[in-house]
C-alpha cells in the first residue's frame, strides 16, 4: 500500500514535470509571467526572504515563502510549486529536515539548500538525499538564477549541449517513454534510485544511462552483480580489505566503493546480497564511509548508488531476507524495467537495431526477417526478455544463408534460446564449482582454510569436492604464497578463525 | 564616506535592510548584557549570510567577525565588530545601478 502510494506520488510529480517540460518546447520561458513557476522560498531571515524574492521575481519566477519548516510543510500541502530553495539552518525544523520530509512524500521535488556556515560533510549528505545543488551564502544573483533554472531544467545552454538520455535505449512504447522520462528527471541529482524488473530487461543499461546524464559521468561506473559472489568474497570486493585481515588475504584491496569514488556503484542483484553484508552497506550510505576488511579506519566515500535486482524486494523485506531500513534506504526512486512482453511495440525497433549491428560487426550485408517470421517474433512470449531478443538475432543471422530469415529458422532459434536457459539445479552446480574453485584458489588449496571460509567441516568440504571432481592439492604453490613483493606468509600459521581476524 | 554600488532593483529593499542592521545593534548589545552568545551568534550568522547578496560585503564580514567572537564568548571581539558596524552604517553612500 505504502509502496503504491509513493508510486502515485512519483506520477503526479512526473505529470508535473512534463508540464515543464511541454512548456519548454512551446517556447514558454523564464520570463512568461502568463504561467510562471512556483519557487517556496524558505528562511527565517526577513532580509534573506526579500532578497531572494525580488532576484526570482525579476526574472519572472512566482514566489511563495515560509518562515519555518513547518510553515513550508503546511504551504507544500496547499499549493505545489516547481521548486524549494531552503536554508539549512533555521530554528525549529533544519533544512536537512525538511528536505527528507519533502523527498518522503515527494521524491522528485528540485530542493535548492543554502547555508552559511555548512562543511563538506554536511554538502555530502544533502547531496545523497537529493540535493539539487548546495549553495554557500551569501549567494550572488547569477549563482542562485542559474542554479533555480538548472534545477527546473529551463536552461537551453544545458538542453543543446547534452545528449539525449539515454541516447542507447531503443524503444518506441510509452511505457519506456515514461521510464526514460522520470529517469532523466533523477539522474542530475544524487538521488538513490532502485531499479527493478525481470531478468533481461536492461536494467544496468538503465543504469548506465542515469550516470552518463549525471554529473558522475566523468568518474567511474561500476557494476556488480551481488548475486554471483559468494558472501565472503563479494565483502571483500566490495568494502575491500586490508593484507592479512583474513586467510587469503595476501595483499590489500581497495574494494568497489573506493574504485568508484565520485561515480556511481550498480548494485545488481541486491536481494541477493547476505543480511550481513546489507548491515554494512547501509553503514556506508549512512555514513558515507567505509571500513576495510581487518582495518581500523574509515574511509569517505561519495559514490552514488543504483540498485536493481528482479525479486519481489518487498516481499523479500516481509520474509525477513532483506533489511527493512536499507530497502528503504536504497529504494528512494523507483523505476520500473517493463518485460520485453508488456512492450511488444518496441521488439521491430530492437530487432532491427540488432541486425544492423551485426551486419556491421561481421562487415557484412544486413539481413532482414520475413513478414511471417517478424509477425512470430512480436508475439512470442519472451521470458528472457531484450537479452534473449539479441540471442535469437544472433542465432539466426549465424544459421541463416540468405538475406530474409524465414520462418522455420525464427522458430528454430526461439526453441533453441529457450532451451538454453539453466535448469535450476545445473545453475546452484555451476554456482557451487565456481565457488569451491574460489575458495580454493584464494587459500592455495588449504583445505582446511578453504571449509572455515565456506562455513563447512572438513570431512564435508572433501565431499564437495568430490562431487565436483575437484582436487585441492591442484591449487597448492608449495605450502608458502608467494606476495608481490615477495615475503611470504605461511597459511598454516592463520590459526584464528576468520571473525577474529577481521576485528584486528 | 564610503560609497556602495547596489543593484538598481533592490533599491526598495535596501532602506529596510540597513534600517534592520541598526536594530542588530541594539539587540546584540542587550543579549550581550545578558551573556546571551548565541543569540548574538544566530544575528552575526544571518549578517553573514545576507550582506554580500544586498551588495555590502562589508556587512558579511563583520556578520562573520561577531558570529565567531560569540562563539568564542569573545566580548571585546562583539564590541569591536558593533563599533566597526556602526561606524560603517553612519559613513556609507549608496549608489543604485
Amino acid at each position: 500500500m505504502q509502496l503504491q502510494t509513493r508510486f502515485w506520488q512519483i506520477l503526479r510529480t512526473s505529470r508535473n514535470f512534463g508540464t515543464l517540460q511541454r512548456d519548454r518546447e512551446l517556447g514558454v520561458g523564464i520570463n512568461d509571467t502568463s504561467t510562471p513557476y512556483r519557487v517556496l522560498i524558505v528562511d527565517d531571515d526577513s532580509d534573506m526572504v526579500a532578497l531572494l524574492s525580488t532576484w526570482l521575481k525579476g526574472s519572472g519566477f512566482s514566489v511563495m515563502t515560509a518562515s519555518s519548516g513547518d510553515e513550508a510543510l503546511t504551504r507544500l500541502g496547499m499549493s505545489r510549486p516547481h521548486c524549494v530553495l531552503t536554508d539549512l539552518y533555521m530554528e525549529g525544523m533544519d533544512g536537512m529536515t525538511l528536505l527528507s520530509r519533502i523527498h518522503a512524500s515527494n521524491p522528485l521535488m528540485p530542493v535548492i539548500m543554502l547555508s552559511g556556515q555548512a562543511g563538506i560533510p554536511e554538502a555530502m549528505k544533502a547531496m545523497h538525499l537529493g540535493i539539487a545543488a548546495f549553495l554557500t551564502k551569501p549567494v550572488e544573483k547569477e549563482t542562485l538564477l542559474s542554479n533555480v533554472s538548472r534545477a527546473l531544467r529551463l536552461s537551453s545552454d544545458i538542453a543543446e549541449t547534452r545528449p539525449r538520455f539515454g541516447a542507447g535505449i531503443i524503444y518506441r512504447s510509452t511505457a519506456m517513454a515514461e521510464l526514460l522520462e522520470k529517469a532523466e528527471l533523477v539522474a542530475d541529482s544524487d538521488i538513490t534510485v532502485f531499479i527493478s524488473g525481470q531478468t533481461g530487461t536492461g536494467k544496468e543499461v538503465l543504469a548506465k544511462a542515469i550516470h552518463e546524464a549525471s554529473p558522475r559521468r566523468d568518474k567511474p561506473f561500476i557494476g556488480v552483480n551481488c548475486g554471483a559472489i559468494p558472501e565472503q568474497l563479494l565483502e571483500s570486493e566490495l568494502f575491500g580489505h586490508e593484507r592479512g585481515a583474513f586467510t587469503g588475504a595476501m595483499n590489500r584491496h581497495e574494494g568497489l566503493l573506493q574504485a568508484a569514488n565520485g561515480g556511481t556503484l550498480f548494485l545488481d542483484e541486491i536481494g541477493d546480497m547476505p543480511l550481513g553484508l546489507q548491515v554494512k552497506l547501509l553503514r556506508v550510505l549512512q555514513d558515507f564511509e567505509v571500513r576495510p576488511v581487518g582495518s581500523t579506519r574509515s574511509v569517505p566515500v561519495n559514490v552514488r548508488v543504483i540498485s536493481a535486482t528482479h525479486q519481489d524486494l518487498a516481499e523479500t523485506v516481509k520474509r525477513g531476507e532483506f533489511r527493512e531500513d536499507l530497502y528503504y534506504r536504497l529504494n528512494v526512486v523507483p523505476l520500473h524495467m517493463p518485460s520485453l512482453a508488456e512492450r511488444r511495440e518496441d521488439i521491430p525497433a530492437l530487432l532491427d537495431f540488432f541486425l544492423d549491428r551485426i551486419a556491421q560487426k561481421r562487415n557484412a550485408k544486413k539481413k532482414r526477417f520475413a513478414p511471417d517470421a517478424l509477425e512470430y517474433l512480436l508475439a512470442a512470449p519472451w521470458p528472457g526478455n531484450v537479452r534473449q531478443l539479441m540471442n535469437v538475432v544472433e542465432l539466426c543471422t549465424t544459421l541463416t544463408k540468405t538475406d530474409i530469415i524465414p520462418l522455420s529458422m525464427a522458430k528454430s532459434a526461439l526453441r533453441e534460446e529457450s532451451a538454453g536457459i539453466q535448469t535450476l539445479k545445473v545453475a546452484k552446480d555451476a554456482f557451487e564449482r565456481n565457488y569451491l574453485i574460489g575458495v580454493l584458489r584464494i587459500t592455495n588449496g588449504h583445505v582446511a582454510n578453504a571449509a572455515r571460509i565456506a562455513g563447512r567441516n572438513r570431512t564435508e568440504f572433501y565431499k564437495l569436492l568430490a562431487q565436483h571432481h575437484l582436487n585441492a592439492a591442484d591449487f597448492r604453490k608449495g605450502g608458502a604464497v608467494e606476495t608481490d613483493d615477495s615475503e611470504s606468509i605461511d597459511i598454516d600459521a592463520a590459526e584464528n578463525p576468520v571473525d577474529e581476524q577481521r576485528d584486528v | 564616506m564610503v560609497q556602495v554600488t547596489v543593484d538598481k532593483d533592490l533599491e526598495d529593499l535596501v532602506p529596510g535592510f540597513l534600517s534592520n542592521r541598526q536594530r542588530d545593534i541594539e539587540k546584540v548589545e542587550a543579549l550581550l548584557a545578558r551573556g546571551d552568545f548565541d543569540g548574538i551568534r544566530i544575528i552575526g550568522h544571518s549578517m553573514k549570510g545576507s550582506g554580500g547578496g544586498y551588495g555590502f560585503q562589508f556587512i558579511t564580514e563583520v556578520g562573520a567577525g561577531l558570529e565567531r567572537a560569540a562563539i568564542a564568548c569573545n566580548t571585546d571581539l562583539i564590541r569591536n565588530a558593533l563599533s566597526e558596524l556602526r561606524h560603517y552604517l553612519a559613513q556609507i553612500e549608496i549608489v543604485y545601478r
